[in-house]
């Protein structure tokens, strides 16, 4: 059978045209794809699976500590071993929470100047608040996602594990509505500073040391010195160890002190503080990105 | 001008300020259906004037309508607008379908409308065997096909392009100019052309702009500013003196350029007067060819 190929010409398009609530999306949809390396080489997609992959590792193994404690100590064995749980997870994947951000956030701003791509977002039906909200949301969905997955494998886990596993949900459900809430604590400080960081500068790679760099080294040099100098002083010094900031909020979630801040000096507090300290870390950064977009102009 | 036709983009009293810098001084011109080319040199206004336009920039006093409505005011006009840039602005990562589509849909288009318009656009492009391959591997004359492919992907009533010839060897600038055409010929697109390269305007515009430290120096149909600024050089072996006394005998007006001479003005006229002075000064002729005056002396000449 033969066919012929017909050159129908060029076509005006004259379906529906959705706007800037259309272009939002789009720019959210991309962000998404962008972070985990979707419609990217190999290489892209390399770096946000592995740190997904071993957060919820590192759940497994604590769900499948738990559940052969039980077997090997019976029933309640976990339990009173007080074997890591919900309330630790977050202090124990803190760090590499944060290399996540450190590493992933700058994809999502820094190639779109360096390439040039943002100046043909803002001559579309888009501004530069637009575009920032748009990429913000992006990142923090995904680290969202990334971060609560765990906790419900966990969850699964310990019920999955326990010789009772109605009577383990029905004595730790509300253990669900903490650990999200903590989750979206540790996103949304995480979401903000990475990507106001990636905001200043057009190579990824000085972004995620910069950030890296700044966990890691607020963290010996906040502990030595409030532990040097003790007292209020003291406890004040240890609010600065970035990556507490987030656990402190989650102890203040749980009711009790974590394995990451258990001897931070800063757990003596009050809660108000603790979660004043973080809303300051999480929405000057985020108001300050905003700020920095709403002014970009080609 | 087109009488009773409404002009697409209208500036009345146009100024733009930074600081000590007046980007565009008191301007008032419209641009109507079809090509039209916005030629000056660097620092003229053009980027300024385009970038009011697309509203990304208030202007210091004056209006400027887009479609007819507020450039600055409007948002969702830029639904309606395509940009193409001078400068790199493609993600080197991903395939030209996918960023096609990302931007159509960017523009307002919804997801399906956006991949059959991101599939119609690269086959008019020239790009539909390659739509599959990172943007990163592609050569300069493909990534200016991306570009202006992003500027047309939505369909816009109205697209701007900003020396789209940038970098493009002669072939490659031959091509992008015939699309160019294309563009408004077949697609009914209306083109704002900027770029500080005559030819390329000549080549493909219906009418011009010419800007000038913030001014617009000339406005109106291509053959007509073609006619004005085209001049005619003559080489002889001998007699040069000779031949600029017979022709200047004929109220021709002569200027003496290198080993020849430069003639103002390329009607029929002028040809006839040169081949009577040739004949009368017996010098032999050598080079007898029209001229294009270079943009600087253009602009000498309009500020004169």
């Amino acid at each position: 059978m033969t066919g012929t190929v017909f050159d129908i010409g060029y076509r005006s398009y004259t379906g529906g045209r959705e706007g800037r609530a259309r272009g939002r999306r789009a720019v959210f949809k991309d962000g998404v794809r962008t972070a985990l390396g979707l419609g990217r080489g190999a290489r892209a997609k390399i770096l946000p699976w592995i740190f997904i992959g071993v957060l919820s590792a590192i759940a497994l193994v604590m769900a499948m500590v738990a559940g052969a404690v039980d077997r090997i100590a019976g029933p309640g064995g976990a339990r009173q071993m007080e074997l890591p749980s919900h309330g630790d997870y977050y202090g124990i994947a803190a760090s590499l929470v944060f290399v996540f951000g450190a590493i992933v956030a700058p994809e999502l701003l820094c190639r779109d100047r360096r390439e040039g791509v943002i100046n043909l977002y803002l001559v579309r039906p888009l501004t530069g608040s637009d575009y920032v909200v748009s990429r913000w949301s992006a990142f923090f969905v995904v680290m969202l996602a990334s971060v609560w997955l765990p906790q419900f494998i966990l969850f699964a886990g310990l019920c999955g594990g326990d010789a009772e596993p109605v009577t383990y949900f029905l004595a730790h459900w509300l253990d669900i509505p903490r650990f999200l809430l903590a989750g979206l604590a540790m996103t949304l400080f995480v979401t903000s500073l990475a990507l106001l960081t990636a905001s200043f500068t057009t190579r990824r790679a000085y972004a995620a040391v910069f950030l890296v760099g700044l966990f890691v080294i607020s963290t010996p040099f906040t502990v030595g010195l409030s532990e040097e100098i003790g007292g209020k002083a003291g406890q004040w010094i240890s609010m600065f160890t970035l990556s507490n900031i987030p656990v402190h909020v989650n102890d203040v979630i749980f009711g009790e002190v974590s394995e990451l801040t258990e001897d931070a000096p800063a757990r003596l507090l009050p809660p108000a503080v603790l979660v004043g300290w973080y809303l300051a870390w999480t929405l000057i950064p985020a108001v300050v990105l905003w700020w920095r977009y709403r002014r970009l102009t080609p | 001008m087109q009488p009773g036709a409404q002009p697409l983009l209208a500036a009345e009293h146009l100024t733009k300020e930074y600081r000590n810098v007046v980007a565009l001084n008191d301007v008032s011109f419209n641009i109507f259906d079809g090509i039209t080319g916005i030629l000056g040199e660097n620092g003229a206004g053009k980027s300024t004037a385009i970038k009011i336009f697309m509203g990304l920039m208030r202007p210091t006093s004056g209006s400027a309508k887009v479609l007819g409505e507020d450039a600055f005011a409007s948002v969702d006009v830029r639904s309606r607008l395509g940009y193409m840039p001078e400068h790199d602005c493609l993600p080197s990562q991903v395939s030209a379908a996918e960023f096609l589509t990302h931007m159509a849909e960017v523009s307002g288009l919804p997801p399906g409308a956006a991949r059959t318009r991101a599939a119609d656009t690269l086959r008019h492009t020239g790009l539909f065997e390659e739509r599959y391959r990172a943007i990163g591997g592609y050569s300069t004359g493909m990534k200016q096909r991306v570009k202006l492919g992003q500027a047309l992907v939505h369909d816009p009533a109205f697209v701007f392009l900003d020396e789209p010839t940038a970098g493009l060897d002669p072939l490659g600038r031959e091509e992008m100019l015939t699309l160019i055409r294309k563009t408004h010929r077949e697609f009914g697109i209306s083109v704002l052309l900027s770029s500080h390269l005559m030819a390329d305007v000549e080549r493909t515009c219906d009418r011009i702009i010419v800007l000038q430290g913030g001014r617009v120096v000339h406005s109106g149909e291509v053959g007509q500013f073609t006619k004005e600024t085209e001049r005619v050089f003559i080489e002889v072996d001998s007699n040069r003196e000779g031949l600029i006394v017979s022709l200047e005998r004929r109220g021709v007006v002569v200027t003496p350029e290198g080993t020849g001479l430069t003639i103002e003005g390329s009607d029929e006229s002028v040809y006839d007067q040169v081949r009577d002075a040739l004949v009368e000064s017996q010098a032999p002729l050598r080079r007898l060819a029209p001229r294009r005056r270079a943009l600087t002396e253009l602009f000498e000449r309009e500020s004169a």
